[in-house]
């Protein structure tokens, strides 16, 4: 535990280091630089908020590729149950007109629906036919991707729209906001506690941590793999669709093209950086949202521009993974010199 | 005497933990076959690859004609006349024999060709000057496997090494071939060449060696003459105690059957049976061991019990209850298993001890669940594992550490603790004891023993007749895929049983 927090620190301050170095070479001046990213990000309670409510889709994505990889799926379809956990809680947010307390519960759960509709289709699939599950949600990525496109460019399309999006949702469907703080941050962090509380305190996660480690052992302890597999697939897929939902109902309250952007892949890094840790998804969410939320004022008083973001970020995800293996191997051997010297005495 | 090689204190830690080699000092002479002898694990291999340069050491040096050396690759070593054969063989199958022993060290013509008339030439005077009888044209994938090790010899004589370091060479021939290799190598000797041989076989050190070092646990025991010494006190100084085999099994009451095998087969796709028409049966308070030599059905057997592979025809009853068709978690509820591999079936090696502990128990065991079976109570578990700890004094640092941080010895005290606490008629054990260190055999074998006393039907796997003949009430050989025998075992012999495993039902 307190290794990980280390070598996590360890690689945070390597990758701002080198991030600084491309900064140097490139005639920027690196701390000014970071000084306005992390203004614009973390320096006060609006910038911050800012951070928490662009950091809802990241984090719920990474948490969606965390807990599916930490229990054996590879779920890789998080972009395409993005969308249309998205699209679910448009066409609720078209058709349905309800009071607000019913409204928003209604949206999400249509979202979570959404997503999980979409990664059943891969783990019925794997269920029926023993295809790889791996393949199957990167190409349902693609069908998920051009199926949104014509519904928004089609029966969907806002006629007085200038680009294929919706209309906008009714006024009960938005996520307020209560003072600074987006109301979407209050559901992003029910779902991480929830989401630990299961993986880590129920007997379901109890099966799908072993099942993930070694599946042949959970196997023979009596755990039922497939359907444990397709749980963590409906899950997985759920927080996926829960993330498109709540982008949708949180920011332009309708379907915009190009809607997903880079969420869900981010969000697979970030897990991929925290280790499948549900509480490192969070912070690493987080964080990589501060460094994005915050390029974009840093763009408005330097002249860096907002791309170093990420290249930032691509750093980040480099360090910190090679730094984790190599503080584990660099520790490991310095136990190994001193029993030696002892054994040597 | 005139030390060609000395090794002064060498240590090797390998990350993060294991001391492989414990503060060493051994010395090889000029012109002598010398052996290092020691149970697996006991750091002899290591031992040899820190000379060799293949694998760095911590501290120590090392003294190679009188100067202090330091190889930090096996290149290096040869490059000073030491060479090393591994125990797997290591050469291009396409290739012919003088190819593979000229390869890093070509004569070269002029415009870099390789000049291959020479080269033959040269393979050809070093094979009749070492009386190899080698063809240096035949191709390496057409000669047996004895002749592939001469091969290796013959590289390393090609690049005149004078020191020659054998990992058990003897492992992967037959025993028609081993004394042509202890002929060669004798006469490598008389010529002056030094001889380093790794074994564990003593009746081979004993025979060829001049001098033996003994390694247990990382240290140097000994260092003996050859001649001055016996097999039995070459067993005692390995093993680290006198090693008596004696039972400490008492006459038991036999109770009710318990389990039953009936007509049991399975095919493989091709037709191959696996399992033959297998049938036994196991009673309360009773210990029946299945011997065989591996890979004549007992992993199917134990597979098609537990439920990973379904039999083609046949059916396993526990109690009197059909169970072939159960689900594995239904099974379970009957049989407690401890399987052959740890990492790989008996334990998840990067989740936590108290993980691996409540494995099975999570579903059969009512406590350890709360609103009806949704939430794991982890105050019981924490309990459960330290009332096991207690129980069967198992060394942990903590119950979170990794599973992988205990040794075999206690990890198997906790996967024989788990399974034993569930309330199971049946014990199914496949090699419990493999990879164990004496104590921790002396250990399981005492938990089998009390098993039988608290009634419980044991049905114990072993490729170690020994095992068989101290803990076992009967004993069923297995032959491929048939029982060809069960004998019980006051009645019977050692030999018997061996002729039993390598001969089936014709031989005895």
């Amino acid at each position: 535990m307190k290794r990980r927090l280390w070598s996590g620190l360890i690689g945070v301050v390597v990758a701002l280091a080198v991030g600084a170095l491309i900064m140097l070479a490139q005639g920027y001046r690196p701390f000014s630089t970071y000084a306005a990213l992390f203004q614009f990000s973390l320096g006060g309670i609006g910038p911050f908020t800012t951070t928490l409510k662009n950091s809802v889709p990241l984090v719920l994505t990474g948490l969606s590729a965390a807990v599916a990889f930490a229990s054996g799926p590879v779920n890789l379809g998080q972009p395409g149950q993005f969308v249309f956990g998205a699209l679910a809680a448009t066409i609720g947010g078209l058709y349905i007109n309800l009071p607000a307390v019913l409204e928003i519960p209604l949206l999400l759960l249509l979202a979570i629906a959404g997503g999980a509709l979409w990664s059943s289709i891969a783990a019925f699939l794997r269920r029926a036919f023993e295809m790889s599950e791996f393949i199957v949600t990167l190409m349902l990525n693609m069908i998920a991707d051009f199926f949104t496109a014509w519904v928004i460019a089609f029966p969907l399309m806002d006629r007085k729209a200038y680009s294929p999006m919706t209309p906008q949702i009714v006024m009960n469907g938005w996520m307020p906001d209560l003072g600074l703080l987006s109301s979407s941050t209050l559901v992003m962090l029910g779902a991480v506690v929830l989401v630990w509380f299961v993986f880590h305190r129920w007997r379901a996660g109890y099966e799908w941590r072993m099942t993930g480690q070694n599946s042949v052992f959970a196997r023979l302890g009596g755990c039922d793999i497939q359907r444990n597999f397709l749980a963590v697939m409906l899950v997985t897929g759920a927080l996926a669709g829960l993330a498109g939902g709540l982008v949708v109902m949180a920011g332009p309250h309708r379907f915009i093209k190009g809607l997903g952007a880079n969420y869900a892949w981010d969000g697979i890094m970030i897990a991929i950086m925290a280790n499948n840790s549900i509480v490192g998804t969070l912070v690493y969410g987080v964080f990589i949202a501060a460094i994005q939320t915050g390029a974009l004022g840093m763009e408005l008083i330097t002249n860096v521009p907002s791309e170093i973001a990420q290249v930032l970020q691509a750093v980040l995800v480099l360090i910190i993974v090679a730094t984790r293996e190599y503080t584990n191997v660099l520790l490991d051997r310095l136990s190994a010199r001193r029993q030696a010297k002892e054994r040597a005495a | 005497m005139n030390d060609l090689i000395a090794l002064h204190n060498i240590v090797k830690v390998y990350p993060p933990n294991v001391l492989a080699v414990d503060n060493v000092s051994v010395s090889f002479s000029k012109g002598e076959i010398h052996s290092i002898v020691g149970e697996n694990g006991a750091g002899k291999s290591t031992l040899m690859k820190l000379l060799y340069g293949l694998v760095p050491f911590d501290s120590g040096r090392i003294e190679f004609g009188g100067v202090n050396v330091r190889f930090h690759k096996p290149g290096d070593a040869i490059a000073m006349g030491i060479g090393m054969v591994h125990q797997e063989i290591v050469l291009i199958p396409q290739y012919s024999v003088w190819e593979n022993v000229v390869l890093g060290a070509e004569p070269i013509r002029s415009m870099g060709r390789i000049d291959s008339r020479a080269a033959i030439d040269a393979v050809r005077s070093k094979i009749e000057e070492f009386q190899f009888n080698l063809d240096p044209l035949a191709i390496v994938d057409d000669i047996s496997v004895a002749a592939r090790q001469k091969v290796e010899i013959l590289k390393l004589l090609f690049r005149n090494v004078s020191v020659l370091i054998l990992d058990e060479p003897t492992a992967v021939l037959t025993p028609q071939e081993i004394p042509q290799l202890f002929a060669e190598l004798k006469r490598l000797r008389d010529r002056g060449h030094t001889i380093l041989f790794i074994s564990h076989r003593l009746d081979e050190v004993l025979e060829l060696s001049d001098r033996i070092t003994i390694m247990r646990k990382g240290r140097k025991v000994a260092t003996v003459e050859a001649s001055k010494t016996n097999k039995e006190s070459l067993a005692t100084m390995m093993v680290g105690r006198q090693v008596i085999f004696t039972s400490k099994r008492t006459p038991h009451r036999r109770g009710e059957l318990v389990f039953e095998a009936r007509h049991i087969e399975m095919e493989r796709s091709d037709g191959l049976k696996l399992l033959d028409d297998v049938s036994f049966s196991v009673h309360a308070g009773e210990i029946v061991g299945i011997a065989g030599v591996e890979g004549n059905g007992q992993f199917e057997l134990v597979n098609s019990i537990m439920g990973l592979e379904q039999p083609n025809r046949g059916s396993f009853l526990v109690k009197g209850r059909d169970i072939t068709s159960l689900s594995i978690l239904e099974r379970r509820k009957l049989i407690s298993f401890v399987p052959q591999d740890r990492g790989k079936m008996g334990a998840s090696l990067s989740a936590s001890i108290l993980d691996n502990a409540i494995m099975t128990h999570h579903r059969l065991e009512k406590q350890f669940s709360r609103w009806h079976g949704l939430v794991l109570d982890y105050r019981k578990a924490r309990d459960f594992v330290d009332m096991l700890k207690e129980r069967f004094s198992i060394q942990m640092a903590s119950r979170q550490s990794e599973f992988r941080s205990l040794s075999g010895g206690n990890q198997q005290k906790v996967i024989l603790a788990r399974e034993l606490l569930l309330a199971t008629p049946f014990f199914l054990m496949d090699q419990p004891t493999r990879g164990l260190d004496v104590g921790s055999i002396e250990y399981v074998h005492g938990e089998i023993l009390a098993m039988r006393e608290a009634d419980r039907a044991v049905l114990l796997i072993s490729a170690d007749l020994e095992e068989l003949f101290l803990v076992a009430d009967r004993i069923l050989v297995m032959h491929r895929g048939c029982i060809v025998a069960d004998l019980m075992t006051e009645k019977t012999t050692i030999e018997e049983v061996g002729a039993y495993m390598l001969g089936g039902r014709a031989s005895a």
